[in-house]
């Protein structure tokens, strides 16, 4: 990486890349398994999955480390036995290597941080600095393993998104974005504890966030609105990751509906409504990205 | 009896835990009727809630403390319903879990909490529940109600499994099946044979109404 990827996001759209627990899936991820264990057991099957993401005209990488922290992976008997700190410096290696297959040197590799699982009070019993010490150890792993940005993602309660990204300035300067996720009620979006773009901007920012924004449980069409909102409520950078729809079972198998043109289409749309950064989060795959690229990019 | 009847609602509403019980156990002392406490009283706060919830004014915190706040007043009078007619007609029975293989559990939990302060009697069999679980149990307990949830789409076959083995053991008419969780939908219950999809805990009261009578 030799270009710098705040400037970048500043100058014009970034794209990211798209789902990567569908697309494991749909190579053979089964229920029983932690998705992470592949970092150590199918790092091929990732690396493919990333490549062909590169491939598509994804610019930024994201690590498969969603759920690489100590108390995600503490909430299954297979998780409890992996090491956090190994498994994200593996995703950092493997997300890099697919990169340099790739021959595009100018990608990000973004070191990609999930939610713990856990609930903060009174819903649960996680304390903040035990959601923290969890982070930090992931950052660290990230940031010594050479990620190029920070990615907290899917993040259901604020206050959970502000331990991760204190967690990553504790170890890191390096750009941190981060994105919520969102429902849409008839008074609006908010996240499932009711943060509304508004605090979650004013909150993310005051904590040193780079770029904030939104992903997964919305389709395109309503992160065009949310985009909007979203722009209403900062003049930072905003990313945004819809999923491909809602899935459908057929034949026992889940299937989205979506369509990469009509996916694109809109992207196309969140940008217009003022965001810097578009992606996919759940059922996209590299066609999707391709024809984001296509829309964006080319223009057809 | 108004005044103390919305005090009732309001401290549901504001999920003060502390408050409702402290109104639960005036109302011993005072010898009001228990049922009409928690029915003009306890319940209007709870309805009040969902409906605050579905419109996005109230969040999860709030209703998990408004929940668990209707829950400790209905521990108080459950006890004093006296039988017969002052006894509120039992709603009925509901087994609930999350199914095998899949260890989520905030959605079930809270659509468990909702249904109870809503007046059902509960089984709640937790996660990663094998199939014929929810069945033995639902057999057992005389329940009219079977809810499972799945957030998995690699879970949710296991739904239409339990609606299977209802029908090998001839019980399909006698126990209806509710379904939730993120990947379902009306189509997926309609494609299965469930009786019905709720999408968050306020809509799996309302179906649970729909499917077995209600307050």
């Amino acid at each position: 990486m030799t270009t710098d990827f705040l400037a970048t996001i500043k100058r014009r759209v970034v794209i990211f890349d798209g789902g990567m627990g569908s697309m494991l899936i749909a190579a053979g991820l089964t229920q029983r398994e932690v998705p992470e264990q592949w970092l150590l057991t199918k790092a091929d099957k990732i690396g493919e999955i990333q490549e062909a993401y590169v491939n598509a005209g994804a610019e930024v990488i994201t690590t498969s480390t969603f759920g690489a922290n100590r108390l995600k992976l503490q909430s299954s008997e297979a998780g409890r036995k992996l090491d956090p700190a190994r498994l994200n410096e593996k995703g950092a290696e493997i997300a890099r290597k697919a990169i340099e297959r790739s021959g595009k040197h100018d990608r990000f590799v973004a070191g990609d941080i999930g939610p713990s699982g856990l609930f903060f009070p009174p819903v649960g019993q996680l304390k903040a600095a035990e959601a923290r010490a969890a982070f930090k150890e992931q950052a660290k792993a990230l940031e010594n393993a050479g990620v190029d940005i920070f990615i907290i993602e899917t993040m259901y309660d604020l206050r959970e998104a502000v331990e991760a990204l204190r967690a990553v300035r504790e170890v890191s300067s390096l750009p941190a974005a981060v994105t919520l996720t969102f429902d849409r009620k008839p008074r609006g979006f908010f996240t499932m504890m009711g943060d509304t773009t508004d605090t979650a901007a004013e909150t993310l920012i005051a904590e040193g966030a780079s770029v904030i924004g939104a992903n997964c449980t919305l389709q395109s069409g309503d992160m065009i609105e949310l985009a909007q909102e979203f722009r209403l409520s900062t003049a930072a950078p905003l990313l945004m990751q819809p999923n491909a729809g809602r899935p459908v079972m057929e034949h026992g198998l889940p299937v989205y509906k979506q369509r990469p043109r009509e996916f694109a289409e809109d992207a196309a749309k969140i940008v217009a409504a003022g965001a810097n950064a578009v992606g996919g989060c759940c059922g996209t795959t590299p066609d999707f990205i391709r024809e984001i690229h296509n829309v964006l990019i080319h223009g057809k | 009896m108004e005044a103390y009847l919305a005090r009732c609602a309001q401290s549901v509403l504001s999920g003060d835990a502390d408050e409702a019980e402290r109104l639960a156990r005036e109302a011993l002392d005072k010898k009001y009727p228990p049922l009409d406490v928690i029915e003009k009283g306890f319940v209007i706060g709870i309805h009040e809630v969902g409906r605050l919830w579905e419109e996005g004014t109230l969040f999860l915190p709030e209703l998990v403390m408004g929940a668990e706040a209707m829950k400790r007043a209905m521990a108080i009078l459950q006890p004093s319903l006296g039988e017969g007619a002052a006894r509120p007609k039992s709603l009925g029975h509901v087994v609930i879990g999350t199914i095998e293989g899949d260890i989520h559990d905030i959605g079930k939990t809270l659509v468990a909490t909702m249904l109870s302060a809503n007046g059902y009697e509960i089984t709640d069999l937790g996660a990663d529940v094998p199939v014929a679980r929810f069945v033995d149990e639902a057999m057992k307990r005389g329940a009219g109600c079977i809810a499972i949830s799945a957030l998995l789409t690699t879970t949710m076959s296991g739904q239409k499994r339990v609606v299977e083995e209802l029908g090998k053991r001839s019980l399909r008419g006698k126990v209806k099946v509710m379904v939730g969780g993120a990947p379902c939908s009306d189509a997926w219950a309609r494609e299965i044979g469930a009786d019905g999809y709720a999408g968050d805990a306020v809509a799996a009261v309302a179906l649970a109404q729909s499917l077995m009578g209600g307050r």
